[in-house]
């Protein structure tokens, strides 16, 4: 019975201490992805699981040795992880270098079997990747991860503002400003703006801070909220989109002045500045516009 | 409506759009933004200066209208 208590009491202790060790190891280790490590990291992550496993129900009597084998499968790859980052060749030997599956749009047969995949797996993972058609890709590399990536025809690549030459106003990204009903003051200052500020904004709106779910305010500074209560439709900001409208209407305002106007001078001024706020428009569309 | 209330009402309008450009000038993060809305702000205060220059010479030839 003693005994029994004993080796409870030691399976308690040692479980537990490995458990902190292992979650040290794992911050030394450091933080790549499950999804994305290459076979070697993984399989040091399941030598270091079943040894400290091994160790903590007792299996390996001797706790010294287990710990030289956890020490060995924790440090070697980390050690070997830092090699790698300083030396190219240690990194091709040790991660692997990627291999092309697809090149010029033809399918490379020899490095397919290299990479030990079939026809029909290159096609689950080009699907994967929302690619239907092999027509479509130009060039797939498979990375030392086994994940493959794709290179569309230039034909069938989304369209983008560059491929179309329009111009668009550079946008970073909004900043939560209330959490949960909760503002939120470090990214209220980091934008420049108070909680005054914000009590102003939502005044407008007419809905108390209380109601408020989620709060973001964009890059040109406007206040966007999501409610609690989703039966109640508040505005949303449109002051640019009115404000474009309204240069429109001084536009076409100086159109008709100038048709109208006998008098010469007056009528070259109008054209004058029917063609600056002609101009004007063009530049400002892809900021007030979206 | 006279054509120099018309005109009148353009230029109200105009200055309207060139303080909702200076707000937006202000408020937006990005230099960029800034420098195009400051553009336009400059732009657009010489049509106001052109617009008021044309009101006064109307208001000369329509003297009853003044002030409408």
């Amino acid at each position: 019975m003693g005994d029994a208590m004993q080796e409870w009491i030691e399976i308690l202790l040692r479980s537990f201490s490995l458990l902190v060790l292992v979650l040290f190891s794992a911050r030394v280790i450091g933080k790549k992805n499950m999804a994305n490590v290459t076979p070697f990291t993984f399989m040091s992550y399941i030598a270091i699981a079943v040894i400290s496993a091994l160790i903590s129900t007792k299996v390996i009597k001797n706790i010294a040795f287990g710990f030289i084998a956890l020490g060995v499968w924790v440090l070697l790859p980390v050690a070997i992880d830092y090699l790698s980052i300083k030396s190219k060749l240690i990194h091709d030997i040790v991660i692997g270098k990627g291999t092309v599956l697809i090149k010029n749009g033809k399918i490379m047969e020899e490095n397919l079997l290299r990479a030990r995949i079939t026809g029909e797996e290159l096609l689950r993972d080009l699907r994967s990747k929302n690619v239907f058609n092999l027509a479509d890709v130009e060039f797939a590399l498979m990375e030392s991860n086994g994940e493959i990536n794709v290179f569309m025809k230039s034909d069938k690549k989304p369209l983008t503002a560059h491929d179309i030459g329009k111009k668009v106003a550079p946008r970073s990204e909004s900043q939560t400003v209330i959490l949960d009903g909760t503002p939120l003051n470090e990214p209220l200052t980091s934008l420049g703006l108070n909680q005054g500020w914000l009590k102003t904004q939502l005044d407008k709106m007419g809905v108390s801070i209380d109601n408020v779910f989620i709060g973001q305010v964009d890059s040109s500074g406007d206040l966007y909220v999501d409610l609690f209560d989703d039966s109640i439709n508040i505005p949303q900001p449109k002051v640019k989109e009115m404000l474009y409208a309204n240069l429109e209407k001084c536009h076409a305002d100086f159109m008709k002045y100038a048709l109208e106007t006998k008098n010469k001078e007056a009528k070259n001024m109008y054209q004058k500045n029917e063609q600056k706020l002609k101009e004007l428009k063009e530049k400002l569309e892809p900021y007030l516009l979206r | 409506m006279t054509v120099a209330s018309q005109v009148k009402q353009t230029l109200a309008n105009l200055k309207g759009i060139q303080g909702t450009l200076g707000i937006y000038s202000v408020k937006s993060q990005d230099e960029e933004t800034k420098t195009v809305f400051n553009e336009a702000i400059n732009t657009i205060n010489g049509i106001v200066e052109d617009l008021e220059k044309r009101i006064q010479t109307l208001e000369f030839e329509e003297p009853q209208y003044e002030g409408n």
